[in-house]
């Protein structure tokens, strides 16, 4: 006779995170919205994402939506977080190299 | 198809629109998740594809013989047998070939065996350990007889884990399958763990493997000691990122597919002992280890020898698991002689403050010595590596800058802040309505990948 199934490992995310939540439409609405932002703010990457799929209309819609992104401003985020990260890792131990 | 690439985010947009469809058709839900997770494999290489179904069906055949009672003791040795050929054949096979000719030339011998150079199926070590779990719990009667083929398909191809873990037991997920939770989906957790994920996976571990370890693994003997040192300690904090950051998606995808996964990772490089270490590090593997390997060994139960006998093996095979190279023996035989050489001593665990910190010191540079066999291209290079770890202290550093320095330092923070620092995080984001969760979110990884350096490094995990 089998036993009571047993479950001798603790679930990642605690009972206590679990007692409120969504539903999968919301889950989708969640996904939606999250790339909806992930465009606006991303768009600098978007081309050479979009270019691994090898369809060059997707690839022009890309590079049309980055432009449009720019001509808004919201590429600057990522613009100046880059430039940042990349002035940062230049840095030496005397200052600057 | 990595986790943070856009290519993954279209395909989980595909199946989170199929799953909200299928709200309250549990089976279709599964029949939806077992397509997905084949087409998530086949995105690597679809002839794989194969093997994982052979894989569940043996798994199935197996559990459903034991559960009749026929042969149970030949049917479970059969079906282990028959997993532990398909990962030998596909994982040891040219590893074995070489080690085989190396020793033949050694003895003067002029035979040779054919290379066959055996292409290796991304996540064959995790889907045969899951495997390989469900028929020893139906034997054992830990868990139920799996008599859906459905529920089968999905317990070994559930592609948030199908690749790189966590190793999901049977007795965990398969219950999971057998009626729909009537539990919320923690949406909140999901993204909190899926921006802390990409953090140390974009950031942290990208710029510490592109910055320092790979560059210093790669030419050990262009560099002094600080340098050697520096690049050890950031491929700890790399392989801790990288790897604890894939666990930390997978948990979050699943969660947003409405399943439960264990928790995997707890902060290792706190631990003040060697076998605290295991306890936090991979918990999905050592306590698979714990229960497949070391228990039905003997464990501890037939005197001190025995135990130290049984550690080794444990952690050698622990070490092979990993690779096909001499190197992760060396690297299974230090953590398993390290284990033993603990129990023999019987270290109490310290009390005071500063005996707390000399361990877990101690612990943590026990731990770094063996990622260098781990990470190093082969013994040689590791010999050279440690040798070079005692030499050039005058010249200082060339390759570690602040900001690879400053990666370190925050890798390490992570391991000692108060623990679950995610729980109150994700608690307040409940709060918070799921259309600005998901706008944060979608900032969140925008913000991330701005921070990364461009492209994405595959996981380290991937080729185990």
């Amino acid at each position: 006779m089998p036993r009571e199934p047993t479950s001798p490992v603790a679930d990642a995310i605690p009972p206590r995170l679990r007692r409120k939540g969504g539903t999968p439409r919301q889950v989708l609405a969640l996904t939606l919205i999250g790339t909806l932002a992930l465009g606006l703010f991303a768009s600098r990457d978007l081309p050479s994402w979009t270019e691994r799929f090898e369809i060059p209309a997707l690839s022009r819609l890309a590079a049309t939506w980055d432009g449009a992104m720019a001509a808004l401003g919201l590429t600057r985020p990522h613009e100046t977080l880059r430039a940042a990260v990349a002035r940062l890792i230049e840095v030496g131990w005397g200052g600057k190299d | 198809m990595l986790f943070p690439t856009f290519g993954f985010l279209l395909f989980f947009l595909v199946v989170a629109a199929a799953l909200a469809a299928l709200d309250g058709h549990f089976t279709a839900k599964k029949a939806v998740l077992v397509v997905a997770s084949y087409y998530f494999y086949a995105a690597w290489d679809w002839h794989f594809c194969f093997l994982l179904a052979f894989s569940s069906a043996v798994s199935f055949t197996a559990g459903l013989l034991i559960g009749a009672g026929t042969r149970k003791r030949l049917v479970l040795t059969v079906a282990i047998a028959m997993h532990l050929l398909l990962l030998g054949t596909f994982k040891y096979l040219d590893f074995l070939t070489l080690s085989a000719n190396r020793l033949a030339h050694l003895l003067g011998l002029n035979a040779e065996l054919p290379f066959i150079e055996v292409i290796l199926p991304v996540g064959i070590s995790f889907f045969t350990f899951h495997g390989i779990s469900y028929i020893v719990d139906v034997y054992r009667g830990d868990v139920a007889v799996c008599k859906r083929p459905l529920d089968m398909l999905l317990y070994m191809s559930f592609f948030p884990q199908l690749v790189a873990g966590p190793i999901v037991r049977a007795s965990y997920f398969l219950p999971q399958l057998a009626r729909p939770s009537d539990a919320p989906i923690p949406i909140a957790a999901a993204a909190v763990l899926i921006l802390g994920g990409l953090f140390k996976k974009v950031v942290i571990a990208n710029y510490l493997a592109t910055g320092l370890a790979d560059p210093v693994f790669g030419a050990p003997t262009s560099y002094g000691g600080p340098d050697l040192l520096l690049a050890t300690y950031a491929y700890a904090v790399q392989i801790y990122c990288d790897f604890s950051a894939y666990t930390d998606m997978a948990i979050a995808i699943a969660a947003l597919c409405g399943f439960r996964f264990p928790r995997n990772f707890d902060q290792p490089y706190r631990a003040q002992r060697l076998r605290e270490f295991w306890q936090r590090w991979h918990i999905s593997l050592s306590t698979w280890l714990r229960d497949y390997l070391y228990k039905p060994l003997g464990g501890n139960r037939y005197g001190r020898l025995n135990t130290y006998r049984n550690l080794l093996i444990t952690m050698l095979l622990g070490g092979i698991w990993h690779g096909a190279g001499w190197k992760f023996v060396m690297w299974g035989a230090m953590h398993g002689g390290g284990l033993a050489v603990e129990r023999m001593l019987i270290t109490p665990r310290p009390k005071t403050l500063a005996g707390k910190i000399v361990s877990t010191v101690v612990v943590f540079h026990f731990v770094c010595l063996t990622w260098i066999f781990f990470r190093a291209e082969d013994f040689t290079v590791a010999s050279l590596f440690i040798g070079g770890l005692f030499a050039g202290w005058s010249d200082g550093v060339q390759q570690a800058g602040p900001f690879t320095v400053a990666l370190i330092l925050i890798g390490m923070a992570g391991q000692f802040t108060p623990v679950r620092l995610f729980e109150p995080l994700a608690a307040r984001l409940e709060r918070v309505p799921v259309w600005r969760i998901g706008a944060l979110t979608g900032i969140g990884v925008a913000l991330v990948n701005a921070l990364g350096p461009e492209g994405v490094a595959p996981f380290i995990y991937f080729r185990f």
